[in-house]
């Protein structure tokens, strides 16, 4: 059936768990796998029931694709595949598969050892999990079967984030998971070739918002951070160690340079020296810029941002520390919601006398970003997720007036079906292809040729060849099927007298074809054969009998009706 | 590594943003919300209507808001160039005007989807050439679109039976510059010519007038706005040579100051002239589209004829940020002040850019 189906089980109309089910051309493939963050119960999960109905999900999967490392996109993996049971390929770059396990074993942690979660994957369920993982490498083509194709390409967001295009034949889908149209410090933008994908899946989260400049936003952040350092005082900046934490730092290194500040910088350790580390290893996913640089030192090898140590705590004198995302229930997570009074342990109550900023350094594609990305894949047909279907419709009509599309915008468990037109590759004979040029006409490229020949399928193979060379394979006989046509003529005149006269009938009024007269007194044209004989038993009638071959049909049914209409009179 | 804005102490707040076009109008829709419009001529345009983030619109802890971006709260599409955009108060309605301009175009934002839909037109019965009618509402339970090419054009249509309330009534042909509705029974006007004036549509057509300047340089062209808090003069008249006029509502014939604002150039394009008055700060208005500035003035102690003054403030973010270094450097085509920040303004720019800053006063008594 010539369709694509795509379902989102998890980021339909919410902004969460990303987790889409893609059905082309009889294969199935799971883009992303993501953990909703606001849960703590099932919703958290996407609803996998709607595929486990179709039995067992190794058999009914023909790959699971994972885009980046942020947990509402694989979050959800390790109780995937080892708690509902699934042992196909799970494909994802590289980076990717470094970092995810850190993350995702981080957030274990979390959930079990600190809020005494149940209904948890374990360590050794993340471990079997990754053992599943293929990675892959940009622009490269992996078949995952001898019909399915994925390729990856750079997506920016995150390190190692990509965009996927998934190939059957020659239907595709691309599906963006989160990207970013405008480079940054430590990563570049996203880019896709004119691929014309049958369908584009793309993350709307941000499509309805005009995002301000990155130039004001560093230069708040850093004004802010310099003003405080200035007077003596400390900053502390909460942030997850990956993603934005290398921005930052390679922010405020540039800027520290620049301005000759003295005032140390720290990260904190553990998650974050794990991923500079990866940084430092996965440089070319970095941007240019940073790869230049490389050449003479690792750009994530700084300068003026240290490891952390407790002792440094009650130093006195300015500096500027990163101590790592504040999860809910900690200090720092309440005095980021506004709380001027803390309760300390022993009812002690800490007034907070710090200033406090909240400041947003997402990377993610606005209005702006989602037109570019579609104009640069040109695709048939879109589909936005993430985003709310009533707050869309507006930009639903934007891409579909500018780029004459279909857009679509599903909620979770709703199936979208779009018909596609499928393209079937003929190969067609060396020796039908001379016969045709052998006609003498040259080929018009405006105008189609009409040409004959007999389709041979095969398998999955199909060979357009002459009759001749079908039959020949085929080992069958030609037949020949001929038309006979009697016309009944008045005339008194003897035969040959009568073909002579039908000779110069037809010669007159057929100027385009070739019309002889035989010796033995018949007449053709072409291969058609007309013979004039007299009537068995009126001698006053002549019969005329036309006789032409099935490829001669036309002209056949021409020249019988012309002769019924009679001779001309003699001149 | 990337240019940051210079940091001149000046600036109290700066965000900047890109529109997918360039717009020539930024209209309130209450304090939170600005409409913006496409002006291009051979395509489509977007009629946007943008939530200012969150923390531009808050008055206290402005730093626990993250959200810089402005939020697109309903969009819809214009096939002809939108020049003047007006909100009709306590509606979902909208009017727009431009060339050609043989109807004003009246839209709906929708409640149940973020669709600004095209509901009905407003007959403008003369259209001339390149002409487009101004546009002002008079707001009440039956609101009333004024608008006029000319003088002689000038007419009130009640939005909801389209029937004729008001017309001037008088044969001047004076080209429009500037209408603005002052109360439920006045507006003012200004032409092209500098001549402005303030008419109460109770009355056969009487204005209260200033003829404007007299012969001066040809081409030159005027547009004014009434407003100011303080007990200063409350009429501004901005040419296209950089002078500005006060006036005083109690006495339109004789001007209380004239002064030459020190621009580089005359206005490229004096169509886009604009002055504006300060809802929020005393004696205090800001002027643009001579460039890519946007410049704040403190007229309180503004007398006499041809001085020439200083800025309090000079915004300059769309020449140091446009990043095309080839194209002819940006012109500001239109300012709004914020009504509830008091020197918080919204600037935009030919290249399509949008900002809102938010100046600090130089002089610390204020």
């Amino acid at each position: 059936m010539p369709e694509i189906r795509v379902t989102p089980l998890g980021a339909g109309q919410d902004v969460g768990r990303s987790c889409i089910l893609v059905s082309i051309a009889g294969k199935n493939v799971m883009l992303d796998c993501g953990m909703h963050m606001g849960f703590s119960d099932d919703r958290r999960f996407p609803d996998f029931s709607y595929i486990t109905r179709s039995g067992r999900l190794t058999d009914f999967l023909d790959c699971v694709i994972i885009s980046h490392f942020h947990l509402d996109h694989c979050g959800a993996l390790p109780y995937f595949s080892e708690m509902v049971g699934y042992d196909g390929p799970i494909y994802m770059t590289q980076p990717t598969q470094a970092i995810c396990p850190i993350l995702l074993e981080d957030y274990r942690k979390i959930a079990v050892d600190k809020k005494g979660e149940a209904n948890f994957f374990t360590s050794q369920m993340i471990k079997d999990c990754m053992k599943k993982v293929v990675a892959v490498h940009l622009h490269q083509t992996v078949q995952v079967d001898d019909e399915l194709e994925i390729k990856a390409y750079y997506a920016g967001h995150v390190l190692g984030a990509a965009m996927f295009q998934i190939k059957v034949g020659s239907e595709s889908v691309v599906y963006t998971g989160d990207y970013n149209m405008t480079p940054d410090r430590h990563l570049g933008a996203a880019w896709i070739d004119k691929c014309r994908p049958n369908l584009l899946i793309t993350e709307s989260t941000y499509a309805t918002t005009i995002r301000d400049s990155k130039r004001c936003r560093e230069r708040d952040f850093l004004k802010k951070v310099h003003e405080t350092v200035e007077r003596g005082g400390k900053v502390l900046i909460p942030v997850f160690a990956l993603g934005r934490a290398q921005e930052l730092c390679i922010l405020l290194e540039t800027f520290w340079e620049r301005m000759d500040l003295k005032a140390p910088i720290y990260f904190s350790t553990g998650l974050t020296e794990k991923a500079n580390h990866y940084y430092k290893l996965f440089i070319p996913w970095t941007n240019q810029k940073i790869r230049k640089t490389f050449v003479q030192r690792n750009m994530f090898e700084f300068k003026h941002i240290k490891a952390f140590d407790r002792a440094f705590a009650d130093s006195p004198g300015p500096m500027v520390i990163m101590p790592g995302y504040c999860v809910q229930g900690t200090v720092g997570h309440k005095i980021l919601s506004g709380q001027r009074k803390l309760e300390m342990e022993g009812r002690q109550v800490l007034e907070v006398k710090m200033q406090v900023e909240y400041m947003s350094f997402s990377a993610h594609a606005d209005a702006k970003g989602i037109m570019q990305l579609v104009g640069q894949a040109e695709p048939e047909n879109v589909l936005l997720v993430h985003g709310e279907a009533k707050k869309m419709e507006f930009l639903k009509q934007k891409i579909e007036q500018e780029f004459r599309v279909s857009c679509y915008m599903p909620a979770n468990g709703e199936t979208v079906t779009l018909p596609t037109s499928p393209s079937i590759p003929v190969g067609i004979s060396l020796g039908l292809l001379k016969r045709e040029m052998a006609q003498g006409l040259l080929p018009d490229a405006k105008k189609p040729r009409l040409l004959h020949g007999t389709l041979i399928m095969k398998d999955s193979n199909f060979r357009l060849v002459s009759s001749e060379q079908a039959l020949k394979e085929l080992g069958l006989a030609e037949h020949q099927l001929r038309f006979t046509c009697r016309v009944h003529l008045h005339d008194t005149r003897k035969e040959q007298e009568m073909a002579m006269r039908v000779y110069s009938h037809l010669k007159s009024v057929l100027k385009d074809h070739c019309v002889q007269h035989l010796p033995d007194g018949s007449v053709t044209v072409e291969s058609i054969l007309v013979q004039a004989a007299a009537h068995s038993e009126d001698p006053g009638t002549k019969v005329l009998l036309v006789s032409w071959t099935y490829q001669d049909e036309e002209l056949g049914s021409y020249l019988t009706s012309l002769l019924k209409k009679g001779l001309p009179q003699a001149s | 590594m990337a240019e940051i804005v210079p940091t001149q102490g000046r600036y109290q707040d700066f965000h900047a943003f890109d529109l997918s076009g360039a717009t020539r109008v930024l209209e309130w829709i209450g304090d939170k919300g600005i409409l913006v419009a496409g002006y291009e001529s051979l395509k489509k345009n977007e009629i946007l209507h943008l939530i200012l983030p969150l923390r531009l619109s808050v008055k206290e802890n402005q730093g626990l808001f993250p959200e810089r971006d402005f939020k697109v709260q309903h969009g819809g599409f214009s096939d002809r160039s939108v020049f003047d955009l007006k909100h009709v108060p306590d509606t979902r309605l909208l009017v727009t005007s431009g060339p050609p301009g043989c109807y004003l175009q009246v839209w709906q934002l929708a409640e149940d989807s973020d669709v600004i839909r095209a509901v009905s037109t407003i007959d403008v019965h003369e259209s001339e050439g390149r002409l487009w009618p101004r546009v002002a509402v008079f707001p009440s339970v039956a609101p009333g679109i004024l608008h006029g090419t000319r003088l002689s054009s000038l007419k009130v249509v009640d939005l909801d039976s389209q029937k004729t309330t008001y017309t001037s009534g008088v044969s001047d042909d004076d080209v429009l510059s500037s209408l603005q509705v002052l109360n439920t029974d006045t507006f003012a006007f200004c032409c092209s010519s500098g001549r402005l004036g303030l008419v109460d549509t109770r009355q056969k057509w009487a204005p209260l007038e200033n003829l404007g300047p007299g012969p001066g340089s040809a081409g030159r062209r005027w547009c004014a706005e009434a407003g100011g808090r303080g007990p200063g003069p409350s009429i501004a008249r901005l040419g296209s040579d950089g002078q500005l006029c006060l006036l005083d509502l109690r006495d339109l014939c004789q001007p209380v100051s004239s002064v030459q604002c020190p621009v580089s150039m005359p206005s490229p394009e004096p169509e886009l002239l604009r002055v504006t008055w300060a809802p929020g700060l005393d004696n205090c208005l800001a002027i643009s589209g001579f460039d890519g500035t946007v410049q704040v003035y403190d007229v309180t102690s503004w007398a006499g004829v041809g001085h020439q003054v200083e800025p309090l403030f000079t915004h300059r973010g769309h020449i140091f940020l446009d990043d095309s270094g080839m194209a002819p450097a940006p012109l500001v085509t239109t300012h709004t002040w914020h009504p509830c920040k008091p020197r918080t303004v919204l600037s935009a720019a030919s290249d399509a850019s949008l900002h809102v800053w938010d100046w600090v006063d130089p002089c610390a008594s204020r």
